[in-house]
């Protein structure tokens, strides 16, 4: 088996478009969550979002920009930092050894949603050509493998809010497994759109606008009412311990443990059986026991029902330790990026790893005795001496997904 | 009154990112460098902006002067049936 390393990260988030700023804030208890500028906040009754502050036309020229949604934008921006950041380079021979795996939940549906208004409501002769290629789940991926020449596999996954959890841990074992050595995987959502609201507002899981609306997303405390959607894209550069040892690169930490099962059981319900199993599953393929995580990223979303089965869960598989281990979930701050969100808390959790800093969960001043974990509220835990750090990521649909990541030493 | 190549060139440069003095009459959609999917792209642009309809895979449309033969002729077409059905 190769040991896999993560050696480049990239970030464009509602609280900040580089890791260092992104992580600043969260470590700071900063949140991006503001009330949204849109004409269509009329029409909504929650009328919150994390925004993500994107200079277009400092990235794209304004033929490329025009040609992509939103959601490739940012992934593609990510997955140039990402690159940077691990300083690589990869010859034509190893181009075909190489290869991209994103997570969203719905790709290009900005894109879709626009072309929908211009057909029903402007009645247009025509839609843009470049409809298609711009509304596909697969264009983030496949631009990301045009720019860097990667030649590998090039997969994209959906399955809800655990997409890009499942996209890195699919990656992590393709070099592990032998198949690559070096991956960019992550994934990108961009789904703040009159539409998508509405369908969330529908479903009843967004969160009630506080008086202050920095702090209406509130994990784990009582006062809970759900969460903000957000936008962004998060990206690592994976790559075998091997490879990134030869070149001298930088490394973060190392993934060691991925987890990954299915509810069965209901299409929103969160199941604690569910959570647990995948928990124990990334333990399992890292070889580590519950004792070894000092750190937990938390899926996390404020809604009633996921942080009560979420802390269950965690008290299932970790017993006696549980209350011992940090858990926060900064959905608190850079609000829920749904497809990206579990690649967003992994670049969080690995940060915390690096930096020795466990960021906060925000806004939690009222206890809730159904979740009775240390969930560091209110303020960033500094100077812990973090060896492995784990990201749970759960989704509509049932599709959980853990990774866990150690530092390397 | 601003001429139909103007008003190309205009949109060319709009949609692409290339040197205007490329943009001559007599120079080919192929040496401008445009992919088939990038002409595909332009049609549709000028489509709006003459508010005219290209019939698919029809016209020649090799190089600038072919879209500004086409473009008038279609305007004129076009236009002069709305304005008798008016």
């Amino acid at each position: 088996m190769t040991r896999v390393v993560i050696t480049g990260m990239g970030i464009i988030s509602p609280v900040g478009n580089s890791c260092e700023e992104f992580f600043d804030n969260l470590a700071a208890g900063r949140s991006g969550i503001k009330k949204m500028s849109w004409d269509f906040a009329d029409r909504l009754s929650v009328k919150i979002s994390a925004e993500v502050d994107f200079d277009v036309e400092a990235y794209f020229s304004k033929k490329t920009a025009r040609t992509l949604d939103r959601v490739s934008q940012f992934a593609m921006v990510a997955a140039s930092q990402a690159w940077q950041d691990a300083a690589i380079q990869l010859p034509e021979k190893e181009q075909k050894r190489a290869g991209v795996y994103l997570g969203t939940g719905m790709g290009g549906a900005r894109t879709l949603e626009e072309s929908y208004v211009q057909l029903l409501k402007q009645n247009v002769k025509r839609l843009h050509p470049l409809t298609v290629v711009m509304v596909m789940n697969n264009a983030a991926a496949s631009y990301i493998s045009m720019t860097h020449r990667l030649k590998g596999p090039c997969l994209t996954y959906s399955t809800a809010c655990s997409s890009s959890a499942v996209a890195i841990g699919e990656a992590f074992r393709q070099i592990k497994h032998g198949y690559a050595d070096v991956m960019l995987a992550g994934g990108t959502e961009s789904l703040l759109t009159f539409g998508i609201f509405m369908s969330w507002e529908s479903i009843g899981t967004l969160a009630l606008e506080a008086e202050d609306p920095s702090t209406s997303c509130r994990p784990f405390s009582k006062d809970r009412s759900g969460f903000v959607l957000g936008e962004g894209s998060a990206i690592l550069v994976l790559e075998s311990l091997d490879r990134a040892k030869k070149r001298g690169a930088r490394i973060y930490g190392e993934v060691i443990g991925y987890g990954s099962t299915a509810d069965a059981d209901h299409i929103t319900k969160p199941s604690v059986e569910g959570q647990a199993d995948a928990m124990r599953a990334a333990l399992e393929e890292a070889r580590i026991s519950p004792d070894d995580i000092d750190y937990i990223n938390a899926h996390g979303t404020a809604t009633v029902a996921n942080d009560a089965v979420e802390t269950k869960a965690i008290k299932e598989v970790f017993g006696q330790r549980a209350c011992h281990i940090p858990v926060s979930s900064t959905k608190s701050m850079h609000g829920h990026l749904l497809g990206a969100a579990g690649a967003v808390e992994l670049v969080a959790a690995v940060l915390a790893l690096n930096k020795r800093i466990v960021p906060p969960t925000a806004n939690l001043m009222v206890p809730d005795p159904e979740c009775d974990l240390d969930y560091v509220p209110g303020k960033a835990r500094t100077g812990l001496d973090l060896k492995v750090v784990m990201s749970n990521s759960f989704a509509f649909g049932g599709t959980n997904a853990v990774l866990i990541v150690r530092k390397h030493e | 009154m601003t001429t139909t190549l103007e008003r190309i060139k205009k949109l060319f440069l709009e949609n692409f990112d290339f040197p205007e003095e490329r943009l001559r009459p007599e120079a080919t959609i192929e040496s401008i460098g445009l992919d088939s999917l990038d002409k595909i792209e332009f049609l549709f642009a000028l489509e709006k902006e003459f508010d005219i309809k290209i019939p698919d895979r029809e016209v020649k449309l090799d190089s600038i002067q072919d879209i500004i033969d086409v473009v008038e002729r279609l305007v004129m077409e076009q236009h002069a049936e709305q304005r008798q059905s008016v």
